[in-house]
């Protein structure tokens, strides 16, 4: 199981958690931060399923989705479900680092939720 | 500060123009507009082009200066200003400061996009771009995704229904059957795309719980207006001025992930307001509008974070016919982006055209808002995170 290679941001002098990367932060404009790495799994917040994918996707549908760490950390990711009739807002999900496409035959990894 | 008029405008039928280049698009557009501000052998003092895509599709850059050159409007300054969605309202504001200022006295602002000539594919990923490029582009997002998401968390917070985003699109097509500039000029027929077992065929899903007609489609076109001092206008034409009365921007976060409530379109909020503040007005005083309804949720959505209607209440103000002709507030009389089409530089120019048109009276009876006095226009960026409004008056 490889590590969620995400990095979230939190405000050392207000505490406010980034995700992704500010020079300033988004609250008090504060320039330096502490890197939080997501923890545990999560809750997922909205969902959908495309139809008209972009380049570099030759499948026939996608279903995205995002959610929030039990640290707060919130991201979007792919989901990991043959039918959106598997989903509801607000339901467990467990993350995992994998392949999201394959560019010029090498894998691009990022986020994927499968429920739980 | 100069009041700015609007003394021309222009706009080429939007749709599928294999046989136009993009910068035959903004060229035809313009003359128009120049012609009608009374300008057709004279130059302007600068030239705006709003464009998002001609780097990427047309393999085109330095658009603006090649236009000038086409247009025999040397030396005009000149500058392509891209900003998403966004960009012709941003093009148009970057005009209006110029006049305000006195800096310059007479300004073209032409939007066009070409997008019809790549793929379907390929036009969605180009729009795509515009989502954060680690944090959701890598992932497949598309703007329809977006919205799909959006949709679903909109739904769930202020009961929108499938019926209330169906309204929007019924009308909006239905607008666009007496739109001669509209790239569909087609009726829907509620039951082949709702009621019917063949809906399922003929509405699919496009991006849940959005459908095909829950969608702008993509288009060429071009859009352009002439911009004066208020005081110099009768030296040029003897139409009504239209005045830009008032105008706010505002921006938001570039991911939806990041915003506390995501189904808070802050950046739309705050640009309208700005704007009523600046043209001493209220929604209540707005006699017609066109909203960035690139899904029909953002049109239900606009209308309540302008003012127009409360939280929650405007899908159920389309589907009682509050937002049609002889409404309460009509929206989208030219069809909005759902059927005039979303050539996406072009149609914050066009959005502007349109309201222009309705001010001066010089619609046909069946799109004409009686004695429209003001109107407002959201043009929107990204997924909300970079919006525009215009609220133009038509001259005492």
């Amino acid at each position: 199981m490889k590590e969620i290679a995400i990095t979230a941001y939190k405000c050392k002098k207000c505490g406010k958690l980034h995700y992704p990367f500010h020079d300033r932060c988004l609250e008090c404009k504060g320039r330096e931060f502490e890197k939080v790495k997501p923890q545990g799994n999560a809750k997922l917040l909205t969902y959908t399923a495309i139809f008209n994918l972009p380049w570099g996707f030759d499948q026939r549908y996608l279903i995205l989705g995002v959610a929030e760490f039990e640290n707060h950390v919130k991201a979007m990711g792919q989901i990991k479900v043959d039918s959106l009739d598997e989903l509801k807002v607000g339901m467990k999900v467990k993350p995992s680092w994998e392949p999201v496409k394959v560019l010029q035959g090498e894998d691009v990894y990022g986020l994927k939720f499968e429920p739980m | 500060m100069r009041d700015v008029a609007i003394i021309g405008v222009g706009m080429i039928p939007f749709g599928r123009r294999d046989e136009d280049t993009l910068m035959d698009m903004l060229a035809y557009a313009s003359l128009k507009a120049l012609d009608d501000a009374g300008l057709g052998d004279k130059s302007v003092d600068a030239v705006y082009v709003a464009n998002m895509g001609g780097g990427m599709l047309q393999h085109q850059s330095a658009i603006a200066s090649s236009l000038v050159d086409r247009l025999s409007l040397l030396p005009a300054a000149a500058e392509t200003i891209e900003n998403g969605p966004a960009s012709g309202a941003s093009a148009i504001k970057t005009g209006l400061l110029a006049v305000a200022s006195g800096y310059y006295d007479t300004v073209l602002v032409v939007g066009g996009e070409k997008m019809r000539e790549v793929t379907g594919w390929r036009a969605t990923d180009f729009v795509a771009t515009m989502t954060h490029p680690q944090a959701e582009y890598p992932y497949g997002i598309t703007l329809p995704g977006m919205a799909g998401m959006f949709t679903r968390l909109y739904m769930e917070k202020y009961g929108v229904t499938r019926e209330h985003l169906l309204a929007i699109s019924l009308k909006n097509q239905e607008n666009g059957t007496r739109n001669p500039y509209a790239h569909v000029e087609m009726a829907l027929d509620r039951e082949g795309i709702y009621d019917s077992p063949d809906a399922v065929v003929n509405n699919p899903v496009s991006a849940d719980p959005l459908h095909l007609y829950d969608l702008c489609p993509v288009s060429d076109g071009a859009a352009a207006v002439v911009l004066c001092p208020l005081e110099m206008a009768k030296k040029f034409t003897t139409k009504t001025p239209i005045v830009i009365a008032g105008f706010g921007q505002a921006t938001d976060t570039h991911t939806l992930a990041e915003r506390d409530d995501p189904t808070d379109l802050k950046a739309v909020s705050l640009a309208a307001q700005k704007a009523f503040a600046m043209a001493k007005l209220k929604p209540a005083d707005i006699d017609v509008a066109e909203l960035h309804d690139a899904f029909t949720i953002l049109e239900i959505a606009e209308s309540e974070h302008v003012g127009f209607f409360k939280k929650g209440e405007g899908g159920k103000a389309a589907v009682k016919g509050e937002t049609k002709l002889g409404g309460k507030i009509p929206i989208n009389l030219s069809g909005g982006l759902k059927a005039r089409g979303h050539p996406v530089g072009a149609t914050g120019v066009a959005q502007v055209v349109d309201i222009v048109w309705q001010l001066r009276h010089e619609l046909p009876k069946d799109r004409q808002v009686k004695d429209a006095k003001t109107g407002l226009t959201i043009n929107f960026g990204g997924f909300g995170n970079n919006v525009l409004c215009f609220i133009l008056r038509r001259a005492a």
